[in-house]
Order: C-alpha cells, then structure tokens, then sequence
C-alpha cells in the first residue's frame, strides 16, 4: 500500500522534487546520458576547458618559464595580462632560495645574478583571441 | 564576463565560516554542560545552528562551481588536497581512540580483573550483528564504486540505483548499530571498556552519519544534473570519506569486537 502510493508520488513528481533517484527505482525511463562536460561547465571553468581544447597547456600563463639567453638586449620575455607581475628567478640548479621582483610593462629589470627580463603583453584567458 | 586571468578562486565575502564557528563553539560548550547539567538544550541549538550554517556554506560552494563555474583545473586539485588532509585529520582523530583502547586493553590493571574483557563484562559477540554491520559496510563500498562507474559512463539508471542502494545500507548499518546500542549489556559507564568501546563506535556512527547524508546530497546534485562526467568532485569527496568510514569501521571491528572476545 505504502509502495503503491510512493511508486504513484515518483511517477508523477516533477524533476526536481524526489531528487533523490525514486524516479529510476519506479520505473519513470531516465534518459541514458549526461551532461557534455563541454556544454555543462560555465564560466571561468568552460573558458579553461575550450583554451585546453584548443591546444593550450597553459591557459592562465602560470607555468614556469625557461630562461633564454638572458642579456640586455635579449632579455628572457615574460607574458602578463596586467601592467606589473611578480616573478621569481632561481639563480641556479643549486639555488637555495629563489629571488622575487616585480616586473613593470616596459622596463627590463635585471636579476642580482645577471639575468635579464622583460614583461611583455600577454595571451591569457581575458584575450580577445579567446573570447569566441 | 569572468575578468580574471587567474586560475585562483577568490571567494566572495561570506558570513558562514565565521557564523559556522560560533555554532560548532556553542555545540561543544552545550555538550560539556550536558554533561555536567543533564540539560542538552544548547547543545541541541548549538547542532541545530551548525546544521544550518554548514549547509548555507556547502550550497554555496555549490553554486559557485556548478552554477558560477569557478572550479578550474587548479582549484579542483586543491579541493582534492583538502579533502584528503581532512580526511588525514580523522584518521588522527581516530587514532587517538585507539591509543586509548590499547592503552587499557593490552594490559589491563587490577580493578579490571587483569583480563579483557575486564571481569562482569559480556563482550558482544562479534560473529553476529557486528559481522552483518561488516558485511553491510563492505557491500556497500562495491556499490557506491559501481555508481561512480554508472556516472562515468553517463548510465543514469546505474548511477541512481547503486546510490541508493549505498545510501540504504549506510541509514541500515546505523540502525543496526542503534539497536545494538539499545540491547547492550553495558554502557559507557562501565569500566573503561564501555568508555572506550562507545567513544570509538559512538563518533564512528557519527562519521557514518555524516557519509551517509553526504552520499545522499551527492545523488540529489547529479539528479539535479550538477556533475558531468569528468568533473563531480562533491560525488568523489562522499566516495573517498565513505571508504575511510569503511576502513574505520574494519579496524573497530577487529580490535574492538573480535580481539575483545
């Protein structure tokens, strides 16, 4: 009796009031799929997946960058979206710490072991490029 | 517009944390003067209110990765983390009920008869319900894998039904457990026996309690279609403190049922 009048509930319950999976224990057919992740994510989480997608590791500009050559004239070229960014330099493999500065959009700094950098424009999740 | 160009999830500014605080704080105030008044009138608002306060801060968290999706790459491995050091914290928690039980039971001093079971004590079988409880936490464990997989797969009717099916077992078990509770020939008083069987089997019926509503919030999120198939870290987290319920409860069994025969 009791069943019957649940099984009736379930059968007629609008999505989401008997969220908790009475509908498939009574027979009410779900359907046998689920969200696309693609079509399901929102926001800052899609934007990330569709960069992914479209081949960039590295939407938010964060990895580690190699040094290049490193000099004056060729200073190692570091991407950012902002006018200023933090950095931090390992000097080298046996560094014990890792030496912080701020870079300005525009003006070269140099590390105290000689390195050279510079803050260029960056390709970052706000782009435009990206933005489809 | 997400205007950030960080991966990073700088929460809004919430009240819960701070209002979760205060009720956990009133909880455990009441609970002390429970016991030391019988009156469990602020423990019980001080629950009421965690409840409360708990459930606003996890809706939110919630809403803000299916609905506002800020869970990027990035804060779902640092969620991941988090659940795993917290789940760390309870093992520790339950460590020290161990160290306690051992500390009495391995050598037991004279006031217990130098035997454990202390002397006047009848130890509960543990090849009756403890068993079944066992078996049905065990069970259980297959089931809740098999409805991950179901999700994986997009299988709606698999995920649902072995959800369920875990959730039922797991409301089952602490039932069990009740009843035993009810029929034991001894209670917390009795000895340190009592003291330390019912501390460890009590907050592990608690943790049980919690998983089980955990499960359950997770299955009603995928029925509201929040999860896809690579990214439900709210089933994940109930499925990993689910098997840390599980393991809890194979090592309470053995020490504290079986070993104490």
């Amino acid at each position: 009796m009791v069943f019957a009048v649940i099984r009736a509930v379930a059968q007629r319950a609008p999505c989401n009031a008997l969220t908790i999976g009475a509908r498939t224990l009574f027979g009410v057919k779900m359907p046998k799929y689920g969200p696309d992740p693609l079509d399901l994510a929102t926001g800052l989480e899609k934007k990330e997946m569709m960069a992914r997608a479209a081949g960039n590791d590295d939407p938010f500009e964060i990895a580690a960058v190699k040094r290049g050559v490193g000099t004056r004239e060729q200073p190692t070229e570091i991407p950012s979206m902002a006018d200023s960014r933090i950095i931090g330099c390992i000097c080298n493999e046996d560094s014990l710490y890792v030496a912080y500065m701020t870079l300005h959009m525009g003006e070269p700094k140099r590390c105290e072991c000689g390195h050279w950098f510079n803050l260029v424009p960056g390709n970052g999740i706000t782009h435009p490029s990206w933005i489809l | 517009m997400i205007n950030q160009n960080h991966p990073f999830h700088l929460v809004f500014n919430s009240p819960w944390p701070i209002f979760t605080g205060s009720s956990v704080l009133t909880m455990l105030i009441g609970t002390v003067n429970w016991m030391c008044t019988k009156s469990p009138t602020m423990m019980n608002m001080g629950l009421l209110l965690t409840i409360f306060n708990t459930s606003q801060w996890w809706r939110d968290v919630s809403r803000e990765s299916s609905y506002q999706g800020y869970h990027s790459n990035l804060v779902m491995n640092g969620l991941r983390w988090g659940m795993i050091l917290f789940i760390t914290s309870e093992i520790l928690f339950f460590f020290s009920f161990f160290w306690s039980f051992f500390h009495s039971s391995l050598a037991p001093n004279l006031e217990l008869g130098l035997m454990w079971p202390p002397l006047g004590i009848a130890a509960i079988n543990p090849f009756q319900v403890p068993l079944l409880n066992t078996s049905v936490l065990l069970a259980s464990g297959v089931f809740v894998t098999w409805a991950h997989h179901g999700l994986i797969e997009q299988n709606n009717k698999i995920m649902n039904t072995n959800m369920m099916v875990t959730v039922v077992m797991g409301l089952y078990f602490t039932s069990l457990q009740a009843w035993e509770y009810w029929e034991s020939s001894y209670s917390m008083s009795d000895s340190s026996f009592g003291s330390t069987f019912f501390l460890a089997t009590g907050f592990h019926g608690l943790h049980v309690l919690v998983g089980t509503i955990f499960l359950l919030v997770s299955l009603m999120r995928h029925n509201l279609n929040m999860y896809s198939l690579n990214h439900h870290l709210g089933l994940e987290a109930s499925i990993w403190y689910w098997h840390f319920v599980d393991v809890v409860w194979l090592f309470l069994y053995s020490f504290l049922y079986w070993w104490s025969y």
